[in-house]
C-alpha cells in the first residue's frame, strides 16, 4: 500500500515537471501558420465554449426598444470594428494567418447565445486575437451587435440592405 | 515495483482527468481583460521565447543589412500595419494593443529583446495564441527583412532614420 502512495505521489511531481520542461525547452510550437493536433484544437475550443457559458450563464439581454433597428445599428458597427477580421457580409472570406482561426462569422453564423457574444465582445478572449472591446463601446452598442451577430448569417430580410446603405452627407436619415 | 508502477500510472490518470474535468467545466477563465497569474504569464512568456529560440535557424540572417534607406523602408511597413497594434515611435502607448491577452508589446515604447532573424520569423509565421498573425501571405521576405530590420533597431534609430520617417508621414497629410 506504501509502495502504492509513492507511485501516486511520484506521478503528481513527475508529470508537472515533464509539462513545464516540454514547454521551457522550447519543444511545444508557437508559430500561428501550422496547424496543431486535432485534439488540442477540440479541447481548446470546448475549455473555451464551456468558460464563456459558465461566465455568461447569469447575464440577461435588456429588452430593445425595436429589436430591426437594434440589428441595423449593430451591423453598422460590425462593419466598422469587426468585418476587419471576422468578414463581411456576402464577401467570401478565410483566415489562415490566426492561430486559433478567426471564425468568418457572416459565413458561419455563431452558436453562441446574445448574452454569450455580448460578454465575448466586451471581454475578449485570452489567448486569442479577439480583444476586449467593453472600453470602446456603450452597453447598448454592445447589445446591438450582439443582437446582430447572433442572426448574422440569417438576417431577416431588408436588415443588410438597411446596414450597408450610406449614410446621407448631411449625416444621419431619422 | 510492481505496486509503484501501478501507484503511478493512476497518479497520471488522475491528474490527466482533473485538467481535463477543470477544462471541461469552464473553470479556465478566458476573458481577455482579466489578468492571469503572473506564474502563468510568466511561464507563457518563456515557453514562447524558448520555441522561438529553438524554431528559428541559427543561420539565418537578413540578407543586406539595413542602411539608413532600408530602415526608412522598413519604418515605413511599420507605420502602416504594425503601429496600431505595437505602438508608434514617439507616440503613446496603443489602447487598442492592450486589450488583447497577451497584449501586444508596445515596440516603440520598450524595444524588444528578440534579435533580427527571430523578428523576420516572428511576423513571417505568427505566434500561436497570440493576437499576432502570420504576415507571410501579405508580405514578401524582402519586406518581411526590411520590417525586421526596422523593428530591431526601433528604440534606437538613428536620427538621420527618425527625421526621414517623418518626413515621409508629413508627405502623407
Amino acid at each position: 500500500m506504501k509502495t502504492l502512495l509513492l507511485g501516486f505521489v511520484a506521478a503528481f511531481v513527475v508529470l508537472p515537471l515533464a509539462v513545464l520542461g516540454y514547454f521551457r525547452l522550447g519543444l511545444a510550437g508557437v508559430q500561428s501558420d501550422a496547424t496543431p493536433p486535432a485534439w488540442e484544437s477540440q479541447l481548446m475550443r470546448s475549455a473555451v465554449h464551456a468558460s464563456i457559458r459558465r461566465s455568461a450563464a447569469a447575464i440577461q439581454a435588456p429588452p430593445a426598444d425595436n429589436v430591426e433597428d437594434a440589428m441595423v445599428q449593430g451591423g453598422k458597427l460590425y462593419l466598422n470594428g469587426c468585418a476587419g477580421c471576422h468578414g463581411e457580409p456576402g464577401k467570401p472570406g478565410e483566415d489562415l494567418d490566426h492561430y486559433p482561426r478567426v471564425p468568418q462569422l457572416p459565413q458561419s453564423g455563431t452558436q453562441y447565445s446574445e448574452p454569450e457574444l455580448y460578454w465575448i465582445v466586451k471581454h475578449g478572449i485570452r489567448h486569442t486575437a479577439m480583444s476586449a472591446d467593453g472600453p470602446f463601446y456603450s452597453e447598448k452598442q454592445l447589445w446591438a451587435i450582439a443582437n446582430f451577430l447572433r442572426r448574422i448569417n440569417n438576417l431577416p430580410p431588408g436588415v443588410l440592405d438597411r446596414i450597408q446603405a450610406k449614410q446621407s452627407p448631411g449625416g444621419s436619415n431619422n | 515495483m510492481k505496486k509503484f508502477l501501478l501507484g503511478f500510472a493512476t497518479g497520471v490518470v488522475v491528474l490527466m482527468l482533473g485538467v481535463v474535468g477543470y477544462l471541461e467545466l469552464g473553470l479556465a477563465d478566458v476573458r481577455a481583460d482579466a489578468i492571469p497569474s503572473a506564474f502563468a504569464s510568466r511561464w507563457m512568456f518563456s515557453s514562447v521565447h524558448a520555441s522561438i529560440t529553438r524554431s528559428v535557424p541559427a543561420d539565418l540572417k537578413n540578407p543586406q543589412p539595413p542602411d539608413d534607406d532600408a530602415l526608412i523602408a522598413g519604418g515605413k511597413l511599420y507605420l502602416n500595419d504594425c503601429v496600431g497594434c505595437h505602438g508608434a515611435p514617439g507616440k503613446p502607448p496603443s489602447d487598442f494593443g492592450a486589450t488583447f491577452y497577451p497584449p501586444a508589446p508596445q515596440l516603440a515604447r520598450d524595444g524588444t529583446q528578440y534579435s533580427e532573424p527571430q523578428i523576420f520569423w516572428i511576423a513571417k509565421h505568427g505566434i500561436r495564441r497570440t493576437g499576432m498573425s502570420a504576415q507571410a501571405s501579405s508580405y514578401s521576405d524582402q519586406k518581411l527583412w526590411l520590417l525586421a530590420g526596422f523593428i530591431s533597431r526601433i528604440t534606437s534609430l538613428p536620427p538621420q532614420v527618425q527625421a526621414g520617417l517623418e518626413e515621409k508621414a508629413g508627405a502623407q497629410k
